[in-house]
């Protein structure tokens, strides 16, 4: 069962016996406090009311379950596509590649955009992380990682470092310097540390802190200077594909997707769960937050996108059509919110009308998996990558 | 690449009772009916319309990637 961030050895006196013993970290009222396996074992026996069995906790979620259910059908008074009916139906949606970034060995498994609107990092199966220069397709940077499938990468919001991981199991940070004298690698700095692969990473509002995915189950917020574990989630039952933060005007909170087919909704600062939706019939690869922040939507290897709603507390539509078959990688919203672009594993990207419920366009070019795909922060364009190592930039 | 956990029938009482305080929570939270957070989509979705460039076409001069403009300095 993958219940925790890392594994340490602590020996000292228990907090609640004071025996000199192994220790385990234990969360009491978001305390933190070090009891010996006796007294965790008392502890969870613990308030044990009479008649209380694993039977009749099993059966007290179930009907919780069912009641979460019947509450959430209470408020289903009609469909999105149905409310949508009036809205004006898109123009003819025209968009062709305008940049093809060529220059990774392998698999592209990461991409995405600086602030600035026009440079993007990209990670590959090869070890390789690049930044590049949108609008001129030139490489900027590139370091070797240790590690080869490096799965996540991101931009500082300062545009002035980027972060990535993957197989290594850990986040590692990289100042970006224009000096020519200067080797990024030798500068690099450790930040997160799993016990599985990392899936995902992501800067929150400051270049100060990291938010990361993995493997191992769980998701985490770093420290970026210390290295320090700020907070942890625990919850989801199997890997963590994905995660996006809410946009600032929300607040803090972010949104993770996992192999347990669950979405999950997270409050940064208790590291409590506050909603999860469980509708999709496999992994979700990848989760994108509405721009309002009311809403988010998921990529599955189920063939469908859907939207679910943060306030009506469900899924209100589902992008799929029978043609397509090959699940979605990873999915983004433009600016408005009016579209949902998606990358699936036939190739393509399809573009959805978010509202209608129906699809816009299908867009052909790559010729392998889409694995990665990034609206840039002006809605202008958007940049795909994909297995057939290169990078489009679609406008 | 990706780990699948089997269904978890030996679920220890721990972990049960975490089980019920989280859906407990979940279940008291307040929902808003489906039409009102649809017409609130639709609402965000309007009003920004007119920023977005891939829905109201911006004129080619001034999307950075579809103009024929040439970036390198020549020496």
């Amino acid at each position: 069962m993958c219940d925790q961030t890392f594994l340490v050895n602590v020996f000292g006196s228990c907090d609640k016996c004071f025996k000199q013993r192994a220790l385990r970290p234990v969360f009491i009222r978001s305390q933190q406090l070090s009891y010996c396996a006796v007294c965790v074992a008392l502890m969870a026996a613990e308030g044990l009311h009479e008649n209380e069995t694993l039977a009749s906790l099993k059966s007290e979620a179930e009907s919780l379950k069912s009641k979460l259910e019947e509450e959430r059908a209470k408020l289903h008074d009609v469909e999105l596509h149905q409310v949508a009916e009036r809205v004006e139906a898109l123009g003819q949606f025209v968009m062709k590649t305008r940049r093809t970034l060529k220059g990774h060995g392998n698999k592209v498994l990461c991409m995405d955009w600086c602030k600035d609107k026009r440079r993007i990092v990209s990670s590959s199966q090869d070890g390789k992380v690049i930044v590049w220069d949108s609008f001129t397709t030139n490489k900027e940077h590139a370091v070797t990682m240790p590690c080869t499938w490096v799965m996540a990468c991101a931009y500082a919001p300062s545009g002035c470092a980027i972060a990535c991981g993957g197989l290594d199991n850990k986040c590692s940070v990289y100042p970006l310097t224009f000096d020519k004298n200067e080797n990024m690698a030798a500068k690099k700095k450790s930040v997160a540390m799993h016990t599985n692969y990392l899936s995902a990473c992501s800067f929150t509002n400051s270049d100060m802190q990291i938010l990361t995915a993995s493997g191992d189950g769980t998701c985490a917020l770093w420290d970026v200077e210390s290295g320090q574990l700020l907070q942890s989630f625990h919850g989801h039952g199997a890997d963590v594909l994905c995660l996006d933060l809410a946009p600032s005007e929300t607040g803090n909170t972010f949104v993770s997707g996992g192999c347990d087919k669950k979405a999950m909704v997270w409050d940064m600062r208790s590291g409590q769960c506050i909603q999860s939706f469980e509708t999709h019939e496999s992994d979700i690869n990848s989760v994108r937050y509405y721009p309002s922040g009311d809403a988010f939507a998921s990529g599955s290897d189920d063939a469908t996108c859907r939207l679910y709603d943060l306030r009506a507390d469900r899924e209100v539509a589902i992008y799929s059509k029978e043609s397509i078959i090959f699940g979605a990688s990873s999915v983004d919203f433009s600016l408005s919110g009016r579209l949902l672009f998606a990358g699936y594993n036939d190739y393509t990207i399809n573009v959805w009308d978010v509202l209608k419920g129906s699809r816009v366009s299908i867009l052909f070019g790559h010729e392998n998996r889409v694995s990665t795909l990034r609206v840039s922060p002006d809605g202008t364009a958007f940049c795909s990558g994909s297995w057939d190592h290169t990078l489009r930039v679609w406008a | 690449m990706k780990g699948e956990t089997p269904v978890n029938s030996t679920m220890s009482i721990g972990q049960a009772r975490k089980l019920v305080e989280q859906l407990k929570i979940e279940a008291s939270m307040c929902r808003i009916k489906v039409s009102k957070a649809a017409a609130d989509l639709m609402t965000y979705c309007d009003a920004h319309a007119c920023e977005d460039p891939l829905i109201t076409p911006v004129p080619t001069s001034e999307n950075p990637f579809r103009e024929k403009k040439f970036f390198c300095a020549l020496l």
